[in-house]
């Protein structure tokens, strides 16, 4: 009988013992996942290969302080080549993988797949910060850690007025003149023209016709010329990098005597590499730190880039980086709090998660951050850099919400 | 006779216990200090699939299906020899590096599926890279613009076009320089890490 309840215990040790390892085996399974769309290879790759890299290292991070309350997250990161029937493809296979939220990216992948997100509620957090997502009315589940394009460009042509305006020798003699050099056909380069007009109106601008300058262009003489009969004195550009250069550096060949204003996708470490002397003084949309400025949580970012992309020396990383890390950061956040909240449905992420958010500081030198139901707007606070000794300096942080309550709170929600 | 059986049965396991601990204990454990960096060097690349070159702009009206730019795409094969100098087994996470034609940026790559690499033993991965004609013609022509102007003396999709004929062609016998640049690898061992870089030209 004692032999018998020994060989019992027995088996009742080894049984506890494997099933704790079982156990111990699924828990170590359970991770919360993630999708992420990149460009690495198409036309925004000059940008969104910085881009990717910067989300890849913030999910080390995230994992590395917790995950999402101890559950580890599993990153599937793909590049779509800025393809969109390759968005839609990677997007249905995200959903067969069990993906709670999907990082974005590009204007064309987001428009297209918003009313798919919309439908089936799954956050989308992109780097397309066009004002046309912000309503939640519309496009509940289109997010981003970052100031509208909308409100960038109202902000950047105000931070001119306020700075660059009244050290005009034409100030208080005649109205300010505007002109704007952008892609027409690209949806990113026009979707802030609207609002930006709108801002010129508002503050007593002349306004110019606009000058069609594509994305490609790197002799964009014809364009400057045709802006010489204006005579300008700010020029709002809406593309991207290369034709900003293209555009400054025409500009100050031929002469035009005119200041520059440049959207945040125009405006980082590259170009004053491309533009050179032309990009002195040029005046741009910062949504979040340079990188190497001084924010809480750089050496974080500078650490997390040479650790795990140590052949790229930090000299050719940018801005884009901390995009990245501003939109992957703000989603760890919502997926924390909406775990502890109940669960990580889509709905749950979005209404216990995202719009608990209040003034939520990323440290990464951008806005606080806030959604609320009725608004997915995160800040009206904007900052405006200018180049000086081609560097960075920040000019005027420009706060529309407090400058103009009344619109900020409706008229300009969604456009 | 049954007591005696359940003693034999009582000392085998105690004996296979012993075996396996003292195996376990033969095995070195990784730490910090000991864990040396695995290399990784490129072994060779291949035309994985080919389809020559050729690019229709959405102007031209297809047989069956939807008009469009479309360029033709080239598959690459890139093959690593993965190399674990540790006298215990490692993990490789996660590679990626990025491909370049000449001095153009043209793709970046990563494998993110997972694989152990026994002690003292080399490993291959092969890692295929997909190009698009279409989306090259993009990169070219919005980041590499500069670039293309100053090798070639002219610009625009017409110059784009050209250069990217050329490569198309030009592959099956790799007749220009392909750079693997910016390449890391993410290794684990027994809750360490370790990122190692590497970068190759091809052919050498």
């Amino acid at each position: 009988m004692r032999s018998k309840n020994l060989w019992f215990k027995l088996f009742l040790l080894v049984s506890a013992v494997l099933l704790a390892a079982g156990l111990a085996g699924v828990a170590g399974a359970a991770s919360v996942k993630i999708g992420a769309l990149n460009d690495m290879t198409g036309a925004t790759s000059d940008v969104g290969k910085d881009y990717a890299l910067g989300i890849a290292e913030a999910i080390h991070y995230a994992n590395d302080n917790g995950g999402i309350n101890g559950k580890p997250i599993k990153l599937y990161q793909f590049d779509y080549g800025y393809r969109i029937p390759e968005a839609l493809t990677k997007y249905k296979l995200f959903k067969r993988l069990k993906c709670v939220s999907v990082l974005g990216w590009g204007t064309g992948d987001t428009e297209a797949l918003s009313p798919t997100v919309t439908k089936e509620k799954m956050p989308y957090v992109s780097a397309s910060y066009s004002a046309h997502l912000t309503n939640p009315k519309k496009t509940p589940y289109n997010l981003f850690a970052a100031t509208d394009y909308s409100s960038n460009a109202r902000a950047a042509l105000t931070a001119w007025f306020d700075k660059k305006w009244p050290k005009n020798p034409a100030y208080g003699k005649r109205k300010p003149r505007f002109q704007c050099a952008y892609m027409f056909a690209s949806p990113y380069s026009s979707a802030p023209i609207k609002a930006i007009k709108d801002q010129a109106k508002l503050l007593g601008f002349d306004i110019g016709p606009d000058q069609d300058v594509s994305l490609f262009a790197i002799d964009t003489k014809s364009q400057v010329l045709a802006m010489k009969k204006f005579k300008p004195d700010v020029v709002w550009h809406g593309n991207t990098v290369m034709s900003v250069a293209a555009t400054l550096r025409d500009a100050y060949s031929l002469g035009l005597k005119a200041d520059h204003i440049i959207d945040n996708w125009g405006f980082d470490e590259n170009l004053p590499r491309l533009a050179g002397k032309a990009s002195e003084g040029a005046m741009g949309v910062g949504v979040c730190a340079f990188y190497g400025e001084k924010t809480p949580l750089m050496a974080k970012v500078l650490a997390y880039g040479k650790k795990y992309n140590p052949g790229i020396p930090a000299a050719k990383r940018s801005v884009h980086t901390i995009q990245a890390w501003a939109n992957t950061l703000v989603l760890w956040e919502a997926l924390k709090r909406a775990d502890k909240a109940g669960g990580l449905s889509g709905e749950n992420i979005l209404k216990k998660g995202f719009e608990t958010m209040r003034k939520f500081d990323l440290g990464l030198g951008g806005a606080p951050v806030t959604y609320t139901a009725t608004d997915h707007r995160i800040s009206g606070k904007v900052p405006i850099y200018e180049v000086a000794n081609g560097k960075f300096k920040i000019v005027e942080v420009v706060d529309l919400q407090a400058r103009w309550p009344k619109k900020w709170a409706g008229a300009w929600l969604g456009w | 006779m049954h007591k005696t059986s359940k003693l034999l049965t009582c000392l085998a396991v105690a004996a296979a216990v012993a075996l396996l601990s003292g195996c376990a204990g033969m095995m070195t454990k990784p730490t910090q200090q000991n864990f040396k960096a695995p290399t990784v060097s490129l072994d060779s690349v291949e035309v994985a699939h080919y389809w020559g070159w050729w690019y229709f702009s959405k102007k031209v009206k297809p047989t069956v299906g939807t008009a469009g730019n479309y360029g033709a795409p080239l598959d690459l094969a890139f093959i690593f020899n993965v190399k674990n100098p540790n006298s215990y087994p490692v993990k490789m996470e996660e590679l990626k590096f990025t491909v370049a034609f000449e001095n153009f940026d043209l793709n970046t790559v990563s494998s993110t599926e997972t694989q152990w690499i026994p002690a003292g033993k080399t490993n291959q991965i092969r890692v295929h890279a997909m190009f698009d004609g279409r989306q090259s013609l993009l990169s070219l022509l919005v980041t590499g613009g500069f670039k293309l102007k100053a090798k070639t003396g002219k610009a625009g999709p017409g110059a784009a076009l050209k250069q990217l004929a050329t490569w198309w062609k030009k592959a099956p016998e790799f007749g220009f320089p392909i750079f693997v640049k910016e390449g890391s690898a993410v290794f684990k061992a027994d809750g360490l890490d370790k990122v190692v870089t590497f970068k190759a030209k091809f052919p050498e």
